[in-house]
């Protein structure tokens, strides 16, 4: 009896020995294996894609709406700088991160999204139009701080070319 | 004889629509159509000049209506729902210019091509980028709603213009009645007792299209005092 329990205890020990191991032998081969750029992510659940997927809609949205605030604000004939400032800020704290919300997964065969599947079949193209515009965002941010409302209007304009040419290759349209 | 064609079987070709309703009616068509095509392939802001250019056309037509030749006045052809009943019903119509029947598309279009360009005036395109001249007077929620509305609403705009050319065609091909031509060259053949049409004035349509120019160059300066 003592000695079925000592078996039985080694082997439990044995096996939690060895698949602890492997673990740690999976975990060391991802990454190195991985890039600093492309960290293989864990493969997304369908209700995670899909959070996902509507966290990226939402935040693409509020750009959407902070660039439409300084446009109407430069609209009015009298720019208002905080207002100006205040959605520079949003677009460059949010902007960097595009790339981040379009892991594999994610893409129009999972769920409703207006993402093309052309993000993933071409993607060092849309990662460097999501720099460019990453790049624009900081610039605008930039000259909003400084106030030089030439150079803002600039800038606003230069992003907004980035904002379509990403758009215009990646985006499927409203309807 | 048919009611339908007694007015343009007579052997007298008379001027039944003046040059500005001419113009107006035909810049219109290809203008609705360019605002089209410049939505549909991301043009916006050709649109967004298109749809100004609209705006010009439609103040002239209001004011048109009011000061214009005989068939142009809106109360030449305006009449109450009676007279359209009769009209369906077969009575006569000695007349030139909009049947009542023409007359009710002919409001339900201004009204809804009206309604189009009020909410382009005040919409922003999703990603911020363009704007109607008066978008900065709302708010992005009412800007927002105003893009929403508008595209559904030309879905509208479509159906009627697709009745209107249905109406043509079936005057056409089973009334007999000659409609695009007349349009063209203001001319058409008819009968000996209708009413022939009183011109307008050459210099109250120069003044109609300045004030309709003048009143859209305000709105596109973003309507000042309001805006810049």
């Amino acid at each position: 009896m003592v000695r079925t329990a000592c078996i039985a205890l080694g082997a439990i020990v044995l096996l939690s020995c060895s698949s602890s191991k492997s673990n740690q032998a999976n975990a060391a081969s991802n990454s190195v294996a991985a890039s600093a750029e492309t960290r293989t992510p864990p493969k997304l659940t369908h209700d995670q894609a899909l959070a996902l997927m509507k966290q990226r809609n939402d935040n693409m949205k509020a750009m959407g709406d902070a660039a439409g605030k300084v446009g109407k604000s430069f609209q009015s004939g009298s720019p208002d700088l905080n207002v100006i400032r205040q959605a520079a800020a949003q677009i460059a704290s949010l902007a960097p991160k595009v790339v981040s919300w379009f892991p594999a997964g994610t893409g129009p065969d999972v769920g409703k999204t207006r993402a093309k599947a052309e993000i993933w079949q071409k993607p060092e193209d849309f990662a460097s139009k999501a720099h460019d515009f990453s790049q624009a965002a900081m610039d605008f941010n930039d000259a909003a701080k400084l106030g030089d409302m030439n150079r803002i209007k600039v800038t606003f304009g230069a992003m907004g070319k980035t904002c379509k040419a990403c758009h215009d290759l990646y985006r499927a349209p409203e309807h | 004889m048919r009611r339908s064609t007694e007015s343009y079987s007579g052997r007298v070709s008379l001027r039944v629509w003046d040059l500005p309703i001419r113009l107006f009616h035909w810049l219109l068509a290809g203008l609705i159509a360019f605002s089209w095509w410049t939505a549909e392939y991301d043009h916006l802001d050709w649109h967004i000049w298109s749809g100004c250019a609209i705006l010009t056309l439609l103040i002239f037509r209001l004011l048109w209506g009011f000061v214009g030749s005989s068939t142009a006045r809106f109360r030449s052809f305006i009449r109450g729902p009676k007279s359209v009943v009769r009209y369906l019903r077969g009575s006569r119509w000695d007349n030139i210019g909009h049947t009542p029947l023409g007359a009710l598309s002919v409001i339900a279009l201004l009204l809804l091509l009206s309604v189009q360009v009020g909410l382009g005036l005040i919409a922003e395109d999703e990603d911020g980028i363009y704007f109607g001249p008066l978008a900065h007077l709302v708010s992005t929620d009412t800007s927002d709603t105003a893009r929403e509305i508008h595209s559904p609403n030309f879905d509208l705009i479509l159906a009627l213009i697709g009745l209107h050319i249905g109406a043509i065609l079936y005057y056409r091909f089973a009334r007999g009645k000659r409609l695009t031509l007349p349009m063209i060259t203001g001319r058409a053949r008819v009968g000996a007792q209708v009413p022939p049409m009183q011109p307008g004035k050459w210099w109250a349509a120069v003044l109609c299209l300045a004030i309709a120019l003048g009143i859209t160059r305000w709105v596109i300066a973003g309507a000042p005092p309001f805006g810049s």
